[in-house]
């Protein structure tokens, strides 16, 4: 027997019999389990192959000779043949070149990596998580929720305790602070807090029914102010149903397309000022329109929430 | 053919080089010179504005606050929309920063107003209990030096081409013009007129009276600034 092959089955023992010895003394072994199997099955093989390949090679380099045509460059005196090409290299080489054409059309445009696109999955999943868990969400929870949306967002003006921090912001907790409601009525409003309602006339465009439809005095003024800033408490009572009744509703709480609320805060209320923002005596308050739908909705249930 | 190219191994790699950078160019610049392209809405910034930008950098603001918002769904959410290159076309440095002690601040013209920087820069954590900011009580007393500001402009207008006075394409399809002075004079009637518009809405008496002695303390401009940041 040729000496390479004696040697090739002593190899080939030596690596079973380790690989026997190294599974066989493991915790467990083989486990029974099939991937444990497969993978030794697989190393066996492996070893078996590699061995019997590389004797093949060695033989053939000890005994082959090469021949052919030699082409007539040399480099440094190592010559090429002029031998056609393998017929397997040949197909790769046509196949690599078909797929090029492919991947350069197709391939690469179409399947490429994109940060944004990326970004635009990634966001349509958790909008349409974000939608599946809140879409029915409603009373404490929702109030809730607009408490987080509130910490999150809006403190930074209005404080934790929606107090407007000394005057800063507007003071949540009540509907309408008293410089509010006398601005609003010596000057008119245009904040279209309900979407798309009529402007609020000034002071010159308000009538007090109860007072033959006389424009509206100081005294009067400062009765109604206190009287909405108080929620509709103590004395005015008389003065808003002569004036102000017939847009905001005997009860305060609006008339739609005529007055908002200036009772309580509703959700439409606070979505609309969330969407556009708002400028008043106090100042500007800039527009939040980066909340979705159900966060503003979230927000006004809790500053409704806040006010009661 | 190229026989001779194959024998002198210099010139092969003077080939090899040669074909691969064109290759590199024609990929690579044209996508990058239309990125860095100013985006429909960016402007130069005024007088002012480049003024607050001169107090930003000079106070440091960008080593706590960056100004580039990734595109991320949770950074979106706070943030805003995720910054696109061109929109520093006029940002010489841009103030991207690496670290964020305090919040981003690329759109916060879009959620802060006048008023809540003034208080805010007084005294943050009457605003913000948890802030660690410090206040910046003496921008309320420091001027701010537009000789500075008009150098720059002429620079970056005769430098880079920086369109001032001239029509800039803003989102809803009208243009903007940015004024920039032909004179020191001019530019400081330019800077004033708009710490003019700022300070209606400022409380403190004493920037008021400032402005109206046609001087212009830092907070006004770098409230013009972060209110322009959107």
């Amino acid at each position: 027997m040729n000496k390479l092959y004696l040697w090739g089955i002593i190899v080939t023992v030596a690596m079973l019999g380790a690989t026997y010895v190294t599974v066989g003394y493991q915790k467990g072994g083989l486990n029974g389990d099939i991937v444990n199997m497969l993978a030794i099955a697989g190393a066996v093989a492996l070893v078996i192959i590699t061995i019997f390949v590389v004797i093949k090679y060695v033989r053939q380099m000890q005994t082959d000779t090469a021949d052919g045509e030699l082409a007539d460059e040399s480099w440094d005196n190592i010559g090429e043949y002029k031998n056609d090409l393998p017929i397997g290299w040949s197909i790769m080489f046509l196949g690599t070149m078909v797929w090029g054409m492919w991947y350069f059309t197709v391939g690469y445009p179409v399947n490429a990596y994109s940060q944004i696109g990326e970004y635009n999955e990634d966001s349509a999943v958790l909008d349409a998580k974000f939608e599946k868990e809140h879409a029915s969400i409603t009373g404490d929870r929702l109030v809730e929720m607009g408490e987080s949306v509130f910490l999150a967002e809006c403190i930074v003006c209005h404080g934790i305790n929606a107090d407007g921090i000394d005057g800063q912001s507007a003071n949540l907790n009540q509907r309408l602070e008293l410089k509010v409601v006398k601005n609003v009525i010596e000057n008119g409003s245009n904040e279209h807090l309900l979407g798309m309602e009529m402007p609020m006339p000034d002071r010159n465009g308000l009538m007090n029914a109860n007072n033959d439809y006389a424009p509206i005095t100081d005294a009067e003024i400062d009765a109604v102010a206190t009287y909405v800033a108080n929620g509709m408490t103590g004395a005015g009572a008389d003065v808003f149903a002569g004036t102000c009744v017939m847009c905001h509703g005997a009860d305060g709480k609006g008339v739609d397309g005529m007055g908002p609320n200036i009772r309580e805060f509703t959700p439409t209320l606070v979505t609309n000022v969330l969407n556009h923002g708002k400028k008043g005596v106090i100042g500007r308050m800039p527009a939040f329109d980066r909340l979705n739908a159900k966060q503003k909705e979230a927000v006004g249930a809790y500053i409704n929430s806040l006010s009661k | 053919m190229f026989h001779w190219l194959e024998k002198n191994p210099f010139f092969f790699a003077v080939g090899v080089f040669v074909t691969i950078a064109f290759a590199g160019l024609i990929e690579i610049v044209p996508n990058f010179a239309q990125a860095s392209r100013p985006t429909i809405g960016t402007a130069p910034y005024s007088t002012l504005e480049l003024a607050g930008r001169h107090a930003y950098i000079k106070n440091s603001c960008n080593a706590c606050h960056s100004q580039l918002i990734r595109p991320f769904k949770s950074e979106t959410d706070r943030y805003g929309h995720y910054s696109l290159s061109g929109e520093y076309a006029y940002d010489r440095p841009f103030l991207w920063g690496s670290k964020r002690t305090g919040p981003d601040l690329m759109r916060v013209g879009n959620y802060r107003t006048t008023e809540w920087h003034e208080n805010h820069m007084m005294n943050p954590s009457a605003l913000v209990p948890s802030s660690i900011m410090p206040g910046y009580k003496w921008m309320f007393t420091t001027m701010v030096d537009v000789d500075t500001v008009l150098a720059e402009q002429i620079t970056i207008a005769n430098a880079f081409g920086v369109p001032y006075n001239k029509a800039v394409p803003m989102k809803d399809g009208s243009s903007r013009i940015v004024k920039m002075g032909s004179t020191l004079e001019e530019a400081n009637n330019l800077a004033l007129e708009e710490a003019r518009a700022i300070v209606k809405d400022m409380k403190n008496q004493d920037v008021k009276d400032a402005v109206a002695n046609g001087k212009i303390p830092e907070i006004v401009a770098l409230i013009a600034y972060l209110n322009s940041l959107k």
